[in-house]
């Protein structure tokens, strides 16, 4: 669960402005905790990964990578799905963002393998403001499932992300790790 | 005592509307109040259900609060989240519909004022069903302008009810709050035609020809050898009295005239010599150049801080209409030659509400600075060298609301590269974020002068209404299908690249479907030529057909596009359209492929126009922007109630085909946008003919710009093997065949009518 926003006035009904926020994770180790905690995540893949370079990689195969490693299936949004498929890994779903989101508040829905409803779900490479207004969505109304970001900027709507990483070495050595992470829990 | 209050309200309606007047029977829902449509809109909501992204956690609107909304608390007042979203997106339709409406108010009294109240209202001899919305909701023909204030009258008295649901301790439900929404945005449809009646009458607007004059668009239009006045906002009465007033003093090309948003667009109309400078986006950027001599606000969409942005760069301004007046003196009743003269001399702004005076003293003080003003962009190096204040430290990047590496653009302008920069303008909503929170001032929007491209475009003025004879003409292969949509690019400037647009429209009136567009998205259209110097204006027809590119007009024209549907219904089906509202949504919904598209929408406007498309049952994609508007109408397409009932059988046929799937959408990528306009043209009253030609679309632009095989969803369009697109039938066949997929029993006349509790009978939709 998300934590409370770190300074919380005291006198609440006149100045807060929102109590809950996420909490950063940035230890890639404690990453790859919350999602073996999960008994069906899923990872949503946003186009912006399709199109941004990490190191010498785009960032959609760090995605796959963490999907493998982790045994996760994919939802992928927008045009994600042709740039999959060029990888050779066919999406377990296609929706767009709205759609997954709008399936996701849904606590009886099957989910994308047809198993139950998802109870993490993984976003990366959504445009921010879209992000942020459908992570609020899930914040809402899913309470049943958690979500984790690991976009480079913080998402305080999601209940657990990453902090705002202004170097892209940062990013990366952190998704290796996820990586590696899940690679030897899975070993 | 129930019924004989009911008819003494009737009774009003009645007189209101000349019901005596029998051009058709009177409908069951003349001047509809707040509960009069509401099990249609239950019916809408219950397939297309609202979907909340709550923009905040919070409600701040009394001293109760403030409430925390978070994990399903209430407020102190017992609102839950889903309803503050409702509550709110109520709000921001009735800003939107009281924009609208209030530009329609200032200027038919104006008008009247002019020309009298029994000034006819007049189309010219293409346009016999002059007012779409106004015959459908109120039940009334409007002949004269006077006619024209009842409908404003009604508005008025809709819009107190409605707003006064939002006050605390009022509505409690989502749903209820989404009727009402609903209403306003229907509200708002026939507040924007008072507007457009009006002023095609009193201004004599083209009218009942398709192609208009094409005019200059591009900020750098204007000769700037001459004096120039920047018209800002969305109403004609000044600019128009500008334009009287050079042409009466015999100055008309002496001095240079034209605006950023919807004013230029109506001054285009009224002369071929305005100049469209661009869309919103664009405003703060013109303003900062210094160019404009003059500059004239009206209403909405403009900068709040014009005033202090206007005395920066020495343009002098002049405030026309009281909605925006800036703490400005009011000079209306000042001697002409005493305001030019402090606006001149000692560079004062002024509010004046008389046209005819603003005018006046817009022009003289135009001609008497213009000689003093700078006349050029700056120079390239003159930009390198400002650009190298920037010290890269990121702060610009982190206020952008796109996120853009504004401070990279301008380091590479530094070393002489404009291209980033060029290419972030191309993105660039026009905020001035950045600007404002850069610690060594660099003047970023100076800087983009240089990487901004000095073309000048083409677009053509708007052409107001669809002529009846156009309807007749594409009405019938509309609803079977063979003309695959009606496409409608609406609304303002954010976009995710204004680049977008003309692709779109490209893609779309290549493919022969009907594409129309108003407003920014208008001018924002047209400012791409292709390898032969051509704007889309310049090479698609601007009559309604397939494959044209029309341009109603402003955003108050939006009405032309939405009354046309309702024409559809009306002038090529037959039904009756008087007071009719639920039958012209019914069968607009189920039987016109028409959809809309506000890629950029920042406005209240956008979100009240979208929302009464939404009752007429045109459904509307947004930009990824446009989340932060806090609500959506979703199906879940395997999963809603797609029953229909079969008007000839009167049998209630479960069709379980998701069309349209969804009411307002969000698309996050331009390639999804053009696949899913495709799909939400798909109707189920579309022959096997009409069917096949939207398949083959859909599934060309899915291969074009999705890649990836056939769309996942293929299978829920396909009813009959007569549906499936002759060129791909191979692959879809081997693809239903995979999925077990099975034939469908047609629909004879798709409707809603009778699968809700109505008043309205079936055979209501049969002729």
């Amino acid at each position: 669960m998300s934590q409370l926003s770190p300074i919380i006035p005291y006198h609440r009904v006149n100045t807060l402005t929102g109590t809950r926020t996420a909490r950063t994770l940035e230890d890639p180790k404690d990453i790859v905790r919350q999602i073996k905690k999960a008994k069906r995540p899923l990872f949503v893949l946003g186009p912006i990964a399709t199109k941004v370079s990490l190191g010498d990689k785009l960032l959609i195969e760090y995605c796959i990578d963490i999907a493998k490693a982790g045994n996760i299936p994919i939802c992928a949004t927008a045009t994600t799905k042709a740039k999959l498929l060029e990888y050779g890994v066919k999406p377990d779903s296609v929706y767009d963002t709205v759609e997954i989101i709008n399936a996701l508040k849904d606590p009886e829905w099957k989910g994308v393998k047809g198993e139950g409803n998802h109870d993490l779900v993984i976003f990366l490479g959504i445009r921010s403001d879209l992000a942020n207004q459908g992570l609020s969505t899930l914040k809402h109304f899913a309470p049943h499932l958690s979500t984790l970001t690991l976009c480079k900027y913080y998402h305080p709507h999601a209940d657990y992300s990453l902090p705002n990483i202004f170097k892209d070495e940062k990013w990366k050595a952190i998704l290796d790790g996820v990586i590696e992470n899940l690679k030897s829990e899975q070993q | 005592m129930e019924l004989k209050e009911l008819s003494k309200r009737l009774e009003e309606v009645y007189r209101k509307i000349k019901a005596e007047l029998n051009w058709e029977p009177v409908g069951p829902t003349p001047m509809p109040e707040l509960s009069d449509l509401r099990n249609w809109d239950m019916r809408l909501l219950k397939t297309y259900k609202p979907f909340y992204a709550p923009f905040c956690d919070m409600c701040c609107i009394c001293t109760f609060g403030k409430c925390d909304l978070t994990e399903h608390r209430r407020g102190a007042c017992g609102i839950d989240i889903a309803t503050q979203q409702a509550r709110l997106v109520l709000l921001a339709c009735l800003i939107g519909c009281s924009c609208h409406t209030g530009h329609a108010a200032h200027i038919l009294d104006y008008l009247i004022e002019k020309y009298g109240p029994d000034k006819k209202i007049d189309l010219g001899e293409g346009v016999a069903v002059e007012a779409p919305h106004i015959r459908t909701v109120l039940g009334m023909k409007p002949e004269t302008l006077g006619d024209l204030k009842v409908a404003i009258e009604y508005i008025y008295k809709e819009l107190t009810h409605l707003l006064s649901s939002v006050h605390t301790g009022q509505e409690g439900s989502y749903l209820d709050y989404e009727s009402k929404a609903l209403h306003a945005g229907m509200l708002d449809h026939v507040g924007m035609e008072v507007a457009e009646l009006a002023q095609i009458s009193g201004f004599n607007y083209p009218t009942s020809v398709a192609e208009t004059p094409l005019v200059d668009l591009g900020w750098n239009a204007f000769d700037k050898t001459k004096p120039i006045i920047l018209f800002i906002g969305h109403n004609p009465a000044t600019s128009t009295a500008v334009v009287d007033y050079l042409r009466e003093s015999g100055l008309y090309d002496k001095v240079e005239f034209g605006g950023i948003c919807c004013t230029a667009l109506e001054t285009a109309r009224y002369s071929d010599r305005a100049k469209v400078v661009g869309p919103l986006s664009r405003q703060l950027f013109f303003v900062r150049s210094g160019i404009a001599d003059v500059i004239m606000t009206d209403e909405q969409c403009i900068r709040t801080d014009i005033t202090q942005e206007a005395a920066k760069v020495g343009s002098a301004l002049i405030a026309t209409l009281e909605k925006a007046m800036y703490g400005l003196e009011d000079a209306t009743n000042m001697d002409t030659d005493e305001i030019v003269r402090k606006m001149v001399d000692e560079k004062k702004q002024f509010v004046i509400l008389n046209p005819r005076k603003a005018a006046e003293v817009a022009v003289k003080v135009a001609m008497e600075i213009a000689p003093k003003r700078r006349k050029e962009w700056i120079t390239e190096e003159e930009a390198k060298e400002l650009a190298k204040k920037c010290s890269l430290c990121g702060l610009c990047e982190q206020v952008c609301p796109n996120l853009f590496n504004i401070g990279k653009g301008i380091s590479e302008v530094a070393k002489g590269n404009f291209d980033t920069i060029r290419d972030i303008f191309n993105l660039c909503i026009g905020c001035g974020k950045c600007e404002e929170e850069c610690p060594r001032n660099v003047p970023i929007f100076k800087i983009m002068q240089q990487a901004a491209s000095k073309e000048v475009w083409k677009i053509r003025a708007g052409r107001g209404p669809i002529m009846d004879t156009e309807i007749r003409n594409v009405g019938a292969p509309i609803t079977l299908g063979t003309i695959p949509g009606v496409i409608a690019l609406v609304g303002c400037s954010s976009y995710p690249d204004h680049r977008d647009l003309a692709e779109v429209v490209e893609e779309f009136a290549k493919r022969k479907y009907i594409v129309v567009l108003s407003g920014c998205a208008g001018m924002v259209a047209g400012m791409w030529k292709d390898a032969d110097g051509k704007t889309i204006y310049e090479k698609y027809p601007g009559n309604f057909d397939a494959g044209c590119v029309v341009n109603v007009g402003s955003c108050v024209a939006n009405s032309h596009i939405t009354g046309a549907a309702i024409k559809i219904a009306n002038i090529f089906a037959a039904l009756p359209l008087r007071a009719n509202y639920e039958v012209m949504a019914d069968y607009v919904l189920n039987r016109v492929g028409a959809v809309g598209v506000a890629w950029g929408p920042y406005s209240q406007k956008a979100a009240a126009i979208a929302t009464g498309c939404n009752r007429l049952g045109i459904p509307v994609v947004v930009g990824p922007i446009a989340s932060k508007y806090r609500r959506l109408y979703l199906s879940r397409k395997e999963e809603d109630d797609w029953r229909v009932m079969d008007a000839r059988k009167k049998q209630i046929v479960d069709t379980g085909e998701p069309s349209p799937e969804h009411l307002i959408y969000v698309c996050e990528t331009k390639e999804k946008l053009m696949v899913t306009l495709a799909k939400l043209c798909i109707r189920k009253n579309d022959t096997p003919q009409g069917r096949a030609i939207k398949l083959n679309h859909y599934i060309s632009l899915y291969k074009k710009y999705m890649g990836g095989g056939l769309p996942e969803d293929l299978h829920l369009y396909v009813r009959r093997d007569a549906d499936i697109p002759l060129v791909y039938k191979k692959e879809v066949k081997a693809y239903l065949d995979s999925i077990g997929w099975k034939p469908k029993e047609p629909v004879g006349l798709p409707t809603w009518i009778g699968t809700y509790p109505t008043k309205v009978p079936v055979d209501a939709v049969i002729r």
